[in-house]
């Protein structure tokens, strides 16, 4: 199928094999670059040498730019937010404390003292000083930034659209409501569009190498290019978004001699339907990816909707996801279930393997030294009339947390039987494992509430999970058993449902603005 | 108009959207600036065996090491117990506890000094509970008690008995804002010491103590902090001590900030409580007797650790009279980083341990838990006596309880949920209320003072300086709001400055919700002796100025900055101009203010007297949505209805409200210290610290306050709200457990906070399986 999604290809992947062949390489000294070129709020700079290892916030901060802060340093509160916009795209928020400035040629980027237009305050943020949106105010500009990147669009919020769009903002003052009611009485369709402000930066289409240090960064343009830079550093750290890298640099002192960004190949930015399948170029943000699978695999969309945050989202990479290869990637469940598989390009040409066959063992992969994973193709699998597909995150928070245990599962149903399972859990073993006792145990029964209790035992003596930060291991054992109850409950009977003051849970509900004057008006009405 | 009682920004608000808002560590560096960091204890408990700091000293960029000899003093504690050692001698008390303080010209030095220190520690057997500190009694401080009545007849003649263990467990305050400071050395050996501190008088105290200064050489500065709620309460001294040495000893600029996931490691939070408590009650849900041992984790020092249990002691009754009850505090010392101050204040483990006894008492008799809550609730006129005997004055709470029943439509909602939980085979819904009555006052008679600076210059501009901390809660935008209403002038025309040891000395800490109380009166103060003088001149100036009019004082009126005679209100004189008259009459236009509290007596040892100037109350009524099968919960609505008096500024009170609800919801539900065997935190960053996300907002959250402006003995009839709503979220607390009680069966649930998914994951299987055993009905379905 062919769906509507940002960037389309539509070129079948068996024209791209010919990596190395082709490609050929041109002159180098005309098309590498020794710094990076970005704007920020609209002034131009580049960098090169040592500084460009720097992430954007430290520079940020560093040049005296101090509005931006630095509280985690891991992605996980969204106070150094700013927005990015690559070549002539959107704007989007990401966390700068984990963005390294190397991932930045080419981009324009707004901080929080970019927003207001010299004394004249953004909407948004005229809105939260009138609904007290800040309190100590040192999260204040992270949200600033990201309210207003939620405005680019013109489009108005609704409280659902609000919530999501923040969730990557941690505020330990507010109570989050006044934030809330400022974005909601923002009216965005008036907001001044950043992107006419700040334009994007056109392209010179020159790969990039940075060294400093005895460090050396490559960003080439050519995926052959790539491929001669991993063959000869066999050890290069391929940087992707950066959302699991950079948390490495930041915590643990992760330095690593040669980094390889695929970022300025442009065919790996593309995403591309075909009969039954999407396939994902390795530089396909997540962001994009969900949007790519909104109407095509909404159970996917589900969890993507809450994976991490937006900044991370507009960073992270499916592929990166992937390659990472932690036992909780909240999209490898699916990809397990789904029969995923992922292109990998190396010297020797290229190779497909099922995204299950990748995983060796905890962190280590069927993936050569040279090797670079270019592309995943995703089966489309949704739920239909013979086939339901349930996925599953289970976290300590719902929304900007790591996962304690996941699970997809997929069963083919006939006439009130199952005709086959396919389950995958995550978070149990060192890799997101199979279950291949508990799908034979499935197949063939009866599909009634005993079925799924008694699958439950068989579920809990497959699996040997250890107890960690994120919960111990009686209690993953107790999430692999009663997952299953779950999802018969959701798969086949009807919710019960649940109304509070009128409104259905899981709708968005809209709070009553201000009233005109003294208190403010409540969302119930004041006797 | 005047300008309280009225919505106006935030004080900061055009700078926090902006960006320009300055914290210490964005204040650019200076000359010859250092890197102040330091080596800590890896050991939980142990004796240093060796330390050499030699290999480091040679590092490129480390410019000096220090250790405990190089303090004037090293013992030195908020309280009078001085038993705390900014760095550790021989041995170390807990993860955490600094050992050397490194200055260095860049962080890769600082890390590198880290790793070529050599400390060998032999360890000593640690202790990570209050179980365990009990056994050794190793305990910080003396046991206090309050009681009242005859608790041991009482409970023999009880109709009915309950009993067992509360556990709250202990939060990060995990403001966004790292503890950090900069220090500035002077002449004549003196410091200038920027602080991100809730007390700077306590900074500038503890930094002159330790490096042998007298106080009046050390300034210690706050302009903001980005967020506090305890935790900068005291140690944000140890910070700016260790940049204050460096800086004395070098004579260089030095500046500490803590990375969040050391701030979190390595200073302590909100003390976890493990409470034994009974109590005893009639069929009608009357309590006769509660007898209940508080026991806190105080960590490894003192700290504020005793203050904060006369908190938890003296909130224990919480709304309800009890005519026997005896309740004793005793602080555990544990070998975790000094526990502290954090919102609340030892009041929410109080509260917390009789909200759980009335629920459990509702639970047990199957009555209406609101209902038992009115029955036992403070009176009016009698039945208002506290176990420590202080007066409940000015009593709103039976008013609140009949409201808020009302208001969150609490019977018919009781109804819908028990209907639900009969039908949903996937989820469960839980429902309660809680209220909290919560004093006003430091405990510490003392501490309740204040002094304010007030300036008007000869443009009509007024600077205000208190030693009142703003970090986020809007302090300084109330007392520009007193200082401009008590001047009879435009809020525009006043600022608040930064917090200065310079300009209000022996200030106590912005705490105890009683920030704006305390340091908006001293201001008030000031402005009024301003204003009297002022009075004066406009009298003699308007008369001058009018035919017929004789000079008179007290019928002059200064309002909406034009002073005029009441008399002849057509004839005014403009703020402005009346203070140049004012200046060109040689009249002062300073004023310094002071404020104590009045009334309040506390006798610590026996626990006794009447410490709190007046109660802030309120109630709530949470309902949860519990996943049966995963144990993850949220919570659906939530209303929350306070008395605070006459509101200085609606805007701001209800961020207050908003905003400490989350943080009591956080502490109950998902927010968990988890430790390695070690005692190592492993929960020290946002990754796996999950403090409230804006996705756990309730569905529906009401919030309101009642009309009352009878709080007269409070600055303009106002009340504190800081802290008080934080415990609503105990309402939260209770919703849960009355969701678990429809599959508890015939047993009362217990669950300790936080009720994580998990927590209450392993309680729903724990009921799944006795009741499989043994079927029965559900206790809650009568
Ligand atoms: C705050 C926060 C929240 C998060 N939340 C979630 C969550 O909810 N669920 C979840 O699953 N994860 C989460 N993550 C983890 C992370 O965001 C994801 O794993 C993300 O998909 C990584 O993509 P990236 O492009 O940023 O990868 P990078 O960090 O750039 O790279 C990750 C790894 O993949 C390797 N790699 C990248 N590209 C290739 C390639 N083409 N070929 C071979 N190897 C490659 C890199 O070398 C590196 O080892 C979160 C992370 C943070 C910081
Ligand atoms: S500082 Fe927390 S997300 Fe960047
Ligand atoms: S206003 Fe303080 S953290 Fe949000």
């Amino acid at each position: 199928m062919s769906g509507n999604c940002t960037r389309t290809s539509g070129r079948p992947l068996s024209t791209q094999h010919s990596v190395l062949s082709t490609s050929g390489y041109p002159d180098e000294s005309m098309t590498i670059r020794d710094h990076i070129r970005f704007t920020i709020n609209g002034r131009e700079k580049s960098v090169g040498g040592r500084a460009a290892f720097l992430t954007l916030a430290n520079y940020l901060r560093e040049q005296g730019a101090t509005g931006t802060k630095v509280v985690c340093a891991e992605g996980d509160c969204g106070a150094c937010s700013v927005l990015v916009r690559h070549g002539s795209g959107d704007f989007m928020v990401v966390n700068s404390c984990i963005q390294s400035l190397l991932q930045l040629d080419g981009c324009s980027i707004v901080t929080v003292e970019g927003i207001a237009d010299g004394d004249s305050l953004h909407p948004v943020q005229q809105s939260m000083i009138d609904h007290y949106g800040s309190q100590c105010g040192y999260c204040t500009p992270g949200f600033v930034v990201a309210m207003a990147g939620l405005t680019e669009a013109g489009q108005p919020l609704d409280e659902q659209a609000v919530k999501d769009g923040l969730t990557g903002n941690l505020c330990r003052c507010t109570g989050y409501e006044p934030i809330v009611k400022a974005a909601l009485a923002t009216n965005a369709a008036a907001a001044p569009r950043l992107r006419d402000r700040y334009p994007g930066i056109e392209d010179d289409h020159r790969s990039v190498l940075i060294e400093a240090d005895g460090r050396a960064f490559f960003a080439p343009i050519s995926l052959g290019e790539a491929i001669r830079f991993k063959r000869d550093h066999a050890t290069a750290t391929i940087l992707q978004g950066g959302t699991d890298v950079g948390v490495w640099v930041n915590k643990r002192d992760f330095n690593a001699p040669a980094m390889l960004s695929l970022a300025k190949i442009n065919e790996l930015g593309e995403i591309s339907f075909e009969e039954s399948r999407i396939v994902v170029g390795a530089n396909v943000s997540l962001t994009e990816f969900e949007a790519a699978v909104r109407d095509t695999i909404p159970e996917l969309h589900g969890i993507l909707r809450i994976f991490g945050s937006p900044q991370i989202k507009n960073a992270g990479t499916l592929v990166g996801n992937i390659a990472n290869g932690s036992p909780i990637a909240d999209t490898l469940p699916y990809l397990f279930v789904a029969g995923a598989e992922l292109e990998l390009a190396g010297a020797g040409g290229i190779r497909r393997v099922p995204v299950e066959r990748f995983y060796r063992g905890y962190k280590t992969f069927d993936l050569n030294p040279d090797e670079i994973i270019t592309r995943v193709v995703v089966p489309v699998v949704t739920t239909k009339a013979d086939r339901v597909l349930r996925l599953y995150k289970v976290s300590r928070r719902t929304d900007l947390d790591i996962s304690a245990f996941t699970a997809a599962i997929l069963l083919r149903v006939d006439e009130g039987r199952i005709a086959a399972a396919k389950i995958a859990y995550g978070g149990v073993a060192p890799v997101v494992m199979r279950m291949p006792k508990l799908e034979a145990f499935l197949a063939g029964k009866r599909l009634e509430p005993e079925t799924f209790e008694e699958a439950g035992a068989i579920a809990r003596g497959e699996v040997s999970p250890i107890s960690d930060v994120r919960g111990s291991r009686e209690y993953r054992l107790q999430l692999c058993e009663n997952i299953l109850q779950k999802f018969y409950f959701d798969a086949f009977t009807e919710p019960v449902p649940i109304e509070i003051a009128g409104f259905r849970v899981g709708q968005a509900f809209q709070p009553v603005p201000d009233g005109p004057a003294g208190k403010p008006v409540l969302h119930q009405g004041r006797p | 108009m005047t300008a309280v009682e009225r919505k106006i920004p935030h004080d900061s608000a055009r700078e926090h959207v902006t960006g320009e808002a300055v914290y210490v560590d964005d204040m650019p560096p200076s000359r010859g600036e250092l890197i102040v960091d330091f080596l800590w204890s890896p050991v939980a408990h142990g004796r240093i065996r060796r330390l050499d700091v030699e290999p480091a000293r040679n590092i490129a960029g480390v410019v000096a090491l220090f250790t405990h000899g190089d303090l004037a003093h090293n013992r030195f504690g908020p309280s009078q117990i001085q038993d705390e050692l900014l760095i550790a001698e021989d041995e170390v008390r807990f993860i955490g506890q600094p050992v050397v303080v490194i200055a260095a010209e860049n962080r890769e030095a600082v890390r590198a000094a880290k790793a070529a220190i050599r400390l060998d520690i032999d360890p000593l057997p640690p202790v990570f509970t209050i179980d365990e500190a009990k056994a050794r009694r190793d305990f910080i401080g003396p046991v206090r008690k309050i009681a009242r009545g005859d608790v041991a007849t009482a409970f023999a003649h009880a109709e009915h008995v309950l009993q067992g263990v509360f556990k709250t467990g202990g939060v990060d305050q995990f403001y966004l804002e790292s503890q950090a400071a900069i220090a500035w050395p002077g002449e004549k050996g003196a410091l200038t010491v920027h602080s991100s501190t809730q007390n700077p008088t306590e900074v500038q105290d503890v930094v002159a103590h330790l490096l042998g200064l007298p106080a009046h050489k050390v300034v210690v500065i706050t302009k903001r902090l980005g967020g506090g709620f305890g935790g900068k309460e005291c140690q944000a001294t140890h910070p700016a001590a260790m940049a204050a040495l460096v800086a004395h000893k070098l004579k260089r600029p030095a500046r500490i900030a803590y990375s969040k996931d050391d701030d979190m490691r390595v200073t302590g939070g909100r003390h976890p409580f493990q409470n034994d408590y009974r109590v005893a009650f009639t069929s009608e849900g009357i309590i006769t007797a509660v007898k209940v041992d508080l026991y806190s984790d105080g960590g490894a020092f003192a700290d504020l650790s005793q203050a904060v249990m006369a908190r938890a002691m003296t909130h224990t009754d919480n709304a309800y009279w009890i005519p026997n009850i005896e309740i004793t505090g005793t602080v555990c010392r544990t070998n975790f980083p000094p526990n502290t101050a954090f919102r609340g204040f030892g009041g929410p483990q109080g509260v917390s341990t009789m909200e759980n006894m009335i629920e459990e008492i509702s639970l047990f008799l199957h009555k209406d838990p609101l209902e038992i809550r009115m029955r036992n609730c403070y009176g009016i006129e009698e039945r208002n006596t506290t176990p420590y005997g202080q007066i409940v004055a000015n009593n709103q709470l039976p008013r609140l309880m009949r409201d808020i029943g009302e208001r969150a439509d609490f019977r018919r909602r009781t109804a819908a949920v028990a209907d639900f939980n009969a039908k949903s085979k996937t989820h469960l819904r839980g429902i309660a209320c809680s209220a909290v009555k919560f004093g006003i006052s430091f405990n510490t008679k003392f501490l309740n003072q204040a002094n304010a600076l007030v300036n008007v210059y000869l443009d009509g501009t007024v600077q205000v300086s208190t030693g009142a901390t703003e970090m986020g809660q809007g302090v300084n935008t109330k007392i520009k709001q007193v200082v401009a209403a008590e001047l009879g002038i435009d809020a525009g025309l006043v600022i608040v400055m930064a917090t200065s040891t310079e300009k209000n000395n022996n200030t106590s800490a912005t705490a105890a919700s009683s920030g704006a109380d305390m340091n908006g009166s001293a201001a008030a103060d000031a402005c009024r002796r301003i204003r009297a003088r002022l009075v004066e001149v406009a009298a003699r100036e308007l008369a001058a100025r009018t035919e017929d009019l004789q000079p008179s004082p007290s019928t002059i009126a200064i309002a909406n900055g034009m002073a005029f005679d009441r008399r002849r209100p057509q004839h005014g004189i403009a703020w402005r101009d009346l203070v140049r008259a004012a200046y060109l009459q040689r009249v002062s236009l300073g004023e310094r203010g002071f404020y104590a509290t009045a009334g309040l007596d506390w006798n610590a040892e026996k626990s006794s007297g009447s410490p709190f100037l007046y109660f802030t109350n309120g109630c709530a009524v949470s309902e949860v949505l519990i996943d049966r099968f995963t144990g993850s919960a949220r919570v659906l609505r939530s209303d929350l209805l306070m008395d605070i008096g006459k509101s200085i500024n609606p805007g701001i009170d209800r961020g207050q409200i908003t905003g400490a609800f989350f943080q009591g919801l956080g502490w109950l539900t998902n927010e968990e210290k988890r430790y390695a065997p070690t005692g190592e935190l492993l929960t020290y960053s946002p990754t796996t610290y999950k403090v409230p996300n804006i996705q756990d907002l309730p569905q529906v959250f009401n919030v309101d306050w009642i009309e009352n402006d009878t709080n007269t003995l409070n600055l303009r009839s106002s009340k504190a709200v800081g802290e008080p709503p934080l415990l609503l979220a105990i309402s939260v607390y209770c919703a849960i457990k009355n969701a678990l009680s429809f599959v508890s069966g015939s047993e009362i649930p217990k669950i300790d906070a936080p009720c994580t998914g998990e927590e209450i994951l392993m309680r729903l299987t724990e009921y799944a399986r006795k009741n499989a055993r043994k079927p029965q009905e559900s206790a809650a379905s009568a």
